[in-house]
């Protein structure tokens, strides 16, 4: 089946279904996990070194970081599921094994995935939203787009933590995805600073990467910059969640399918 | 599709996984209605088996069909009517009783008060009213069983298709899921299943092939089995003195004798009687079991192994 077609299948909102049942019997942990960490860092950052900041052209550190933040809520709350869920949904539960003896096809697993991702990114992408908001970062109307872009940002991102979730050997070897990958794409996002001062061959790197283009868009909804330079971001993302979402194919259908 | 066609027949099937040739070639054929029973023990090919039939996993070489269809190119349409219970209990941890069976259910498209009435059902059926709600990590071994039995006909299947369905099961739990499956029996449900426990394949099979090192040694009724690869009784002589010298004084009351260990088995038509005779001839076993032949022996025949671990 094509992973893209699969998106539309009822199945895969069957798979969603499946994470919404399991998340509602610890949602309130789940929240506060996904909220206090991102905000707790922010505080220190922002509040803490951002009185030494200022960046020229961006204002202050803390509201350079506000709309970054929501790149990196979507990041990492996708990742970590993606990765781990479904390592366990995978491997330790049998719950992937159980949907594929039912007439469930392994692209519409993934698809499920994607989909809960994209509402887990959405839910706690929003919820911080909020709280920047509260602290009064936020300064264009344009901002009620971001649980879009949030749902956006958490398929582009658990596509490759799916991927990895699906060739390793042990769960311990997620472990390399964080360090190598995601952890670096945070760096060279623009979600802590700027980037004009980064050599051309970085800027390069983190062209290539989902979350730079996502926190871009982030940071036109929340300081009201919205222009055509925000859609072919957008763009970018899309063709990016259509490009990758082929990459899984072959692992996914090597451990599902007959 | 006539009548008389098997809802599952297999011919010259095989399967490898790299190196390893798994099923070396077996043939079966399995009618609407009855329960077909797969014993071996660990590595036999069983699950193997189970799984080419539910789809799981893709032939080798040979033919397969699985109501009247090709697994190879209809594994949806197959899936569809199938219930299957795997070996290891996939109950999925993190939700309840009833939202499995929902949840389940909706993967074959019935949902809303349909799949709530059928959910309901299954769970009397299986003797699990008033567990709906319970998270299955809550729930016992042998209920936890029940539930993938109860999953497994969410989609009223045309086959039951069961691996070890009481593996690790205490006896108790046992004998509960051997009355619940006896009672899809007898309610005309077509189960297949695989079993390292003799009286679970005596007990509930219609037929049973034997299978080792991933070929049928023998199929037929249990009875027939018996008959043909053991005998009515059996005499267990333990530590005794050889009694094949006295073999020829008991005129044939013997059938056929096997040695394993210390015990030796003489196979018999009256298992008493025989030991009568050895008495008279001076023949006294410090131990003895004197029973009815059971599957156990034919596949103690057969492969010159025992089926239990």
């Amino acid at each position: 089946m094509n992973p893209v077609a699969a998106f539309f299948r009822p199945n895969a909102w069957r798979v969603f279904r499946r994470n919404l049942y399991a998340w509602q019997k610890y949602a309130w942990s789940s929240v506060a996990i996904n909220i206090v960490e991102p905000f707790a860092y922010f505080l220190a950052l922002g509040f803490g070194l951002g009185a030494y900041i200022t960046f020229s052209g961006y204002g202050s550190l803390v509201q350079f970081m506000a709309p970054g933040f929501l790149g990196l809520t979507a990041l990492n709350t996708a990742t970590f599921d993606a990765a781990w869920g479904c390592y366990e949904r995978r491997v330790t539960s049998g719950v992937y094994e159980s949907m594929v003896t039912a007439p469930v096809d392994p692209m519409e697993i993934a698809a499920g995935e994607y989909l809960w991702e994209a509402f887990r990114s959405m839910l706690y992408g929003t919820l911080f939203l909020a709280v920047i908001t509260g602290f009064g970062l936020v300064h264009s109307w344009w901002a009620l787009c971001c649980p879009l872009v949030l749902a956006l940002a958490g398929i582009v991102c658990a596509i490759p933590a799916l991927l990895v979730s699906f060739v390793v050997k042990t769960q311990e070897h997620l472990f390399y995805y964080f360090s190598f990958v995601a952890t670096p794409m945070v760096m060279i996002s623009g979600v802590f600073f700027p980037l004009d001062k980064f050599p051309h061959w970085a800027l390069v790197i983190a062209w290539l990467t989902p979350l730079y283009h996502a926190v871009n868009v982030f940071r036109a909804l929340v300081m009201g910059t919205v222009g055509t330079g925000t859609l072919w971001e957008l763009l970018w993302l899309f063709c990016a969640i259509i490009v990758l979402a082929f990459a899984p194919v072959v692992p996914v259908r090597t451990k599902l399918a007959t | 599709m006539c009548a008389y066609s098997p809802v599952v027949s297999a011919r010259a099937l095989t399967k490898r996984y790299g190196q390893t040739q798994a099923v070396r070639g077996i043939d079966f054929s399995i009618p609407a209605g009855e329960c077909f029973g797969f014993l071996g023990v660990n590595g036999a090919g069983k699950t193997t088996t189970m799984k080419m039939i539910y789809c799981r996993i893709a032939r080798t070489s040979g033919d397969l069909l699985v109501l009247g269809r090709d697994p190879a190119r209809d594994a949806v349409a197959i899936k569809q009517r199938l219930g299957v219970v795997a070996q290891e209990n996939d109950i999925d941890p993190e939700l309840t009783v009833l939202e499995n069976l929902l949840l389940y259910a909706s993967f074959f498209g019935i949902g809303g008060a349909q799949a709530r009435r059928r959910a309901t059902e299954l769970l009397d059926l299986l003797s699990l009213t008033g567990k709906e709600r319970a998270q299955v990590k809550e729930i016992s071994g042998g209920m936890k069983r029940r539930l993938v039995i109860a999953r497994a006909l969410v989609n009223d299947p045309e086959i039951l298709v069961l691996d070890e369905p009481t593996t690790g099961l205490d006896p108790q739990a046992r004998l509960l899921v051997w009355e619940k499956l006896g009672a899809l029996r007898e309610a005309g449900l077509t189960l297949l299943l695989t079993t390292h426990y003799m009286e679970e394949a005596a007990r509930l099979c219609n037929r049973v092939a034997i299978i080792d090192e991933g070929r049928i040694l023998a199929l037929g009724t249990p009875f027939e089995l018996i008959e043909r690869f053991a005998a009515a009784d059996v005499l267990e002589l333990i530590d005794a003195a050889d009694a094949s010298a006295l073999h020829e004084q008991l005129d044939g009351l013997v059938v056929r004798r096997e040695r394993h260990g210390d015990t030796q088995y003489l196979f018999c038509r009256d298992s008493r009687e025989l030991l009568r005779r050895l008495r008279d001839l001076g023949f006294d076993p410090p131990r003895h079991v004197a029973r009815h032949a059971t599957l156990e022996d034919v596949f103690l025949n057969l492969t010159g192994r025992e089926l239990v671990e």
